[in-house]
């Protein structure tokens, strides 16, 4: 049996356990959680460390034959791409089960729904299998609404429940068709991505259907991530959603879209997703600069963290949009470390609200002074979260600058603008009015988490941000080579590309053609990517 | 290169305070300070044992023919990632540029972070501020040693956040988190620019290395339309929007006078010393990207800088915004002449005023210490007889910022009017000399305000000394803003930019000393403007009560104090323009977007059922009818083909 099957596996079978568990005996139910996420994280941990980066194929790989007639397997393994998400996604599930303290009603239900959540996304991004893929991810995403709307807070509690619930079964459902269009159109007769990949580099699809499929594979993956305009569902639905849930979901789950692109849609869909490429990056360009502006607006800190982490996704679109080694590497980077850095910030938040029952910016303030821990620990993810070296975020959202710059120059100085400008503004702007600043008598009585047990998940995903934002390349070798496989299956199946590469760099290719040959020896003879590669081969021909 | 650990060790001990003070030792105060203070003082003394045995190596102007004499020039790395041809090293470049800064960094901060520990005895927070302090230094150093932009970049921003950590030192002061956060964001502002600019030079270069991109400039302007080029001008332009929000040049000059919310130390180390010099020093790294178009505009904006700067110190009351405009000023000075192709004269006067302004800074702090947390001048007066020490340090800060001879700041101020000359630019020599004259005024109005004349408040009355581990980092460095202008720095950074290029050697001493003769109309002319604005403060200010100028000045005076209104006009604009737009896109998210999408869908699926409910209308007949409708249809198609 794979690790793989063990990480996803044993939050499963934890919520089936906790199903006998009698419902008063509370310690022993988180204990179960709370130990079978422990679990899952340090054997993600353990595959981490085991990965071998480049290797061929994947790794940690185990097939089991399941519908034979409609080529439906169990086909779990990692590479480079999912790797990193599965890591992630155990120690956030950790960090969320340790959070769920807050939980005082229903806990029995409660554990269950955030295992099989844990197990069911853990899963999602293990399989190699379009069938299970799906099956898993719904598998976690229908918890995550009725965790909202059973244990949610607020008074638009029973709102957003809705709106989330309608844009993501939406999304799920668009999405849904797209992945049968594509196992219909794709001839394979198999549901296994890598058969489905190999078969599609002799045979590929037609433009047609690609064009046709790629827009409900981008617009359904794109709703579950909050691609603009369909992101008004996200800050809301964290606003209100328990923290544990905000955590695995905003965290983890909405990763899921983006895997889904990256791992199915650009490889099976080159064509189409050259020519969707500056539709992408225009959509982001709302993330970013749009959704930036909305959070500067929010005077609930949990509705800014929402519009944050919509912003932050915009980063993400614009590297994928690049479709070049440097974006695609980018845009995964990102995704592992706004995963943490989104856990980190809902789970503070969470702990804010709990001491004080509410999260109005303008109720509260000077809170550093009374909670040193959280107060520091808040400071520093929204540091991260203006993209501030030392944390992985900003290895991401730099390389995703780089990948960027050449394709989509105006659009990568706007995205530089949200980054550093605005997210600058709305980050400083919540510290000074949260953190800053006198401390109201009222919250005077404020307790700090005081022993290691309520410190552990912050400190967790902290040091987790702080290692990758040191060490990019414990990351970053390991995504670099199968990134490298997607962005050549993209480009070599597509001459539609070059022309944009030539268009959006005016004001460089000239200069570039002019030195290239005279400093070619002194950049060292670097590795030229392929999405370069055209370009390159231009100049030589010059 | 000899021990080529040293360096690694010299950057990390402060970092390594970080970390040890933050996770351990944050209750006791004392030691936290003492780590603190023995991560610096360790690096310092590793910087000079490591010069002692390497020397001040020049790697400027070597023409790099291959790739492989790359990796020769001075410089220790590793690969901190690589992704296609993006390659970001983690390096130290160590030649004289560097190696000198770093003794600067280390030496002042060294110094300035024993002043701290009698400094700020009392604050509860004393733990917290020497973390800080070292993650500050850790961060110059960074900047300092860096060998290529990204990492630069990297040790840029965490010098942009310590910074704010430090001014939002007591964050409880409404005005210390606002003046954090103003920093902060008009920092973020530069940075942008720079970042852009980074990724231009990238994609024209391919690659982000110092070393690299020298050599490419290099052979990339005998080539021809490069250097003519507005992609050039503008990327560098784009670079320098960098130094313009660290070294706080107009149009992002604002933040540094607020930045004074700090605790003096603070002010001293970073927005005088060290981080503000960050920009002048990005500057001289990577000169060599920098075409003739791009220094022109450069040298204007600094010279306007100083100007502006200098203009609005002569009206400020506050002891340290006094200060710190004069600092906004000198920087201008530097990025004057950096852009007047003076990478030496620019860089020799960073390393004096680190000197001399560290040594006014400490000294206000000093003062204000005595004056029980009073910074306005206009309640101090005669403590030249509380304040004997202080008195005296003060005083040679403020002949070395006046450009009195034989002090540092002369010899740097007059190498600076020199440059001016020989560049024929008379534009801004005049400038340049118009400012020496306001420098030396604004600075001994402060002066004579505070140390001579009646004492115009009780406070002043019992104004004290300051004790040892204060007094003793003022009088040495006093004793290098005296003698900071011959003892070599000039070589070092001549070695760096002039050296290779046209066979140049070493000054003697006695050489140093008589460096000025060799224009001797810029040295007249410098030491006339500041004996008379040092007559004409002592004139208007020997024995003053209050301030005579308004009266004579009118609405400039008016202008002066308000600091040109600058703050209003971006509070007016900028953050206007922001929360506008920020508005007008939560309303189309709240009234659009959510609103009209999830109505749409809600409205559409209850228009639908309402649709529908009028077929279930429950009466017999009508469902008879549409059962028959259905029976003829479903016939006709079965049967009528």
């Amino acid at each position: 049996m794979s690790i793989l099957t063990y990480i996803a596996g044993w939050p499963l079978l934890a919520a089936l356990a906790l199903i006998v568990v009698p419902r008063n005996y509370r310690v022993i139910i988180r204990a179960i959680a709370v130990l079978a996420t422990l679990i899952s994280a340090v054997l993600a941990v353990k595959m981490f460390c085991q990965f071998i980066p480049g290797a061929n194929g994947f790794q940690f790989e185990q097939q089991i034959s399941w519908v034979e007639s409609l080529g439906i397997s169990y086909h779990v393994g990692v590479d480079g791409l999912n790797v990193g998400l599965i890591l992630m996604g155990a120690i956030v599930a950790f960090a969320a089960a340790l959070c769920s303290w807050e939980i005082q009603t229903r806990e029995k239900e409660f554990y269950i729904l955030l295992l099989v959540m844990t197990g069911g996304i853990l899963g999602a991004f293990a399989s190699l299998d379009l069938f299970f893929f799906y099956f898993l991810h719904e598998l976690a995403l229908v918890p995550t609404f009725i965790m909202i709307g059973v244990w949610g807070r607020g008074e638009k509690k029973n709102y957003a429940t809705f709106q989330i619930t309608l844009y993501l079964s939406i999304g799920a459902l668009i999405a849904l068709i797209g992945l049968i269009a594509l196992y219909l159109q794709s001839g394979a007769n198999t549901f296994d991505i890598p058969k489905i990949i190999e078969h599609a580099k002799t045979n590929p699809l037609a433009v047609n259907a690609q064009n046709f499929i790629f827009p409900l594979l981008l617009f359904g993956f794109g709703i579950l991530v909050s691609l603009w305009p369909f992101h008004s569902w996200a800050p809301l639905g964290y606003g209100v959603a328990p923290s544990p849930t905000a955590m695995l979901h905003a965290g983890v789950l909405k990763k899921f879209g983006l895997y889904g692109l990256i791992r199915i849609a650009l490889p099976l869909l080159p064509q189409a997703a050259q020519s969707w490429a500056h539709v992408i990056a225009w959509l982001c360009v709302g993330n970013i600069l749009y959704v930036g502006w909305v959070a500067m607006r929010q005077k609930d800190l949990n509705l800014l963290i929402g519009n944050s982490s919509v912003a932050h996704m915009g980063f993400i679109f614009l590297g994928i949009a690049s479709l070049n080694l440097i974006g695609v590497t980018g845009a995964v980077l990102i995704m592992v470390a706004h995963g943490f850095l989104a856990a980190l910030t809902f789970a503070l938040s969470g702990y804010i609200y709990k001491q004080t029952g509410t999260l109005q910016i303008s109720e509260l303030g000077g809170l550093c002074r009374k909670l040193p821990f959280i107060g520091t620990a808040l400071l520093m993810a929204a540091m991260a979260g203006c993209g501030l070296p030392g944390f992985a975020n900003f290895w991401g959202e730099a390389t995703v600058f780089f990948g960027a710059w050449k394709m989509f120059p105006a659009i990568t100085v706007i995205a530089l603008w949200g980054a550093l400008v605005i997210g600058g503004i709305y980050m400083t702007r919540a510290i000074r009015n949260i953190l800053h600043g006198p401390l109201p008598e009222k919250w005077d009585l404020l307790s700090d988490a005081s022993n290691v047990w309520r410190k552990l998940p912050y400190a967790l995903l902290l040091v987790s941000l702080l290692v990758f934002g040191f060490v990019p390349k414990l990351l970053t070798e390991k995504i670099n080579p199968d990134a490298q496989k997607i962005v050549t299956m993209v480009m070599s199946q597509g001459s539609t590309a070059a022309p944009a590469v030539v268009i959006s760099a005016p004001l460089t290719s000239s200069v570039l053609a002019d030195v290239a040959s005279a400093k070619a020896p002194a950049a060292g003879a670097l590795p030229e990517t392929v999405s370069i590669g055209n370009r390159q081969l231009a100049i030589e021909n010059k | 290169m000899k021990y080529e650990i040293l360096p690694w060790l010299i950057l990390f001990l402060p970092l390594l305070s970080v970390v040890v003070i933050t996770l351990f030792t944050l209750r006791s105060k004392t030691v936290s300070s003492l780590i603190s203070i023995g991560a610096v003082v360790a690096s310092f003394i590793l910087t000079v044992i490591f010069i002692h045995a390497n020397g001040f190596p020049s790697t400027h102007g070597v023409i790099y023919t291959d790739a492989k004499s790359l990796n020769l020039a001075n410089e220790t790395s590793v690969n901190w990632l690589t992704i296609g041809n993006l390659s970001v090293d983690f390096g130290l470049k160590l030649d004289a540029l560097s190696l000198m800064m770093v003794l600067i960094v280390t030496g002042v901060g060294g110094l300035i972070h024993i002043y701290s520990y009698g400094y700020m005895d009392e604050d509860h927070s004393k733990s917290r501020f020497f973390a800080f302090l070292s993650l500050f230094t850790f961060s110059m150093l960074g900047i300092v040693l860096a060998n290529n932009f990204l990492m630069m970049f990297i040790f840029w921003e965490l010098v942009g956040v310590s910074s704010y950590l430090l001014i939002g030192f007591w964050f409880e002061k409404p005005s210390a988190g606002d003046a954090a956060k103003k920093a902060f964001i008009t920092n973020r502002l530069g940075d942008f620019g720079f970042l852009a600019g980074i990724l231009t030079f990238w994609a024209m270069s391919g690659t982000v290395g110092f070393t690299g991109l020298e050599a490419w400039a290099s052979s990339g302007i005998s080539f021809g339309p490069i250097t003519m080029g507005s992609g050039m001008t503008l990327a560098a332009l784009l670079i320098f929007c960098g130094a313009t929000g660290k070294s706080a040049q107009f149009p992002l000059h604002v933040w540094l006078p607020d930045a004074m919310e700090g605790p003096t130390p603070v002010s001293a180390l970073i927005h005088a010393a060290t981080m503000v010099a960050a920009g002048v020093y990005m500057l001289c790294r990577t000169l060599f990207l920098f075409n003739a178009e791009s220094l022109h505009i450069i040298s204007y904006i600094g010279g306007f800088t100083a100007l502006l700067a200098a203009l609005i110190a002569v009206q400020q009351n506050d002891i340290k915004r006094i200060i710190a405009y004069s600092t906004l000023s000198q920087l201008g000075y530097m990025v004057m002449v950096v852009g007047l192709n003076g990478p030496t004269p620019a860089m020799f006067h960073l390393t004096t005023h680190a000197f001399f302004k560290a040594l006014l800074f400490l000294s206000a702090g000093s003062v204000i210490i005595g004056m029980h947390h009073e910074q306005n001048i206009w309640q101090m007066g005669n403590l030249r007889k509380k304040m004997p020490i202080t008195f005296w340090t003060f005083l040679i800060g403020a002949l070395a910022l006046s450009g009195i001879p034989p002090f540092a700041g002369f010899y740097s101020k007059d190498s600076i009017l020199a440059q001016c000359l020989e560049q024929k630019s008379y534009l801004l020599f005049g400038v340049a000399v118009f400012i020496a004259g306001l420098t030396a005024f604004y600075t001994f109005r402060l002066f004579f305000v505070v140390f001579s004349g009646k004492e115009k408040s009780d406070h002043a009355k019992h104004a004290h000394e300051s004790p040892l581990v204060m007094t003793a980092p003022l009088m040495i460095l006093a004793v290098f803003a005296a003698i900071g202008g011959f003892i070599g720095v000039w070589n070092d950074y001549g070695s760096q930019f002039i050296g290779e290029h046209n066979n140049w050697d070493p000054l003697s001493f006695t050489q140093q000393l008589f460096e000025p003769l060799k224009s001797p109309v810029a040295m007249f002319i410098g030491i006339g403007v500041a004996l008379a604005g040092i007559f004409l403060a002592f004139s208007l200010y020997k024995n003053a009560a209050s301030d005579p100028l308004p009266a004579k000045l009118g609405a400039l005076a008016t202008w002066m104090k308000n600091k040109f209104y600058f703050d209003e006009l971006y509070e007016a604009t900028f953050i206007r323009a922001h929360d506008f737009l920020a508005a007008v896109a939560d309303w189309i998210d709240r009234w659009i977007l959510e609103g009209a999408i999830i109505g749409a869908i809600r409205g559409g699926t209850d228009l639908s059922g309402r649709a529908l409910r009028l077929a279930q209308t429950g009466n017999l007949q009508t469902y008879t009818i549409l059962f028959v409708l259905g029976v003829v249809l479903l016939l006709y198609f079965v049967l009528g083909k």
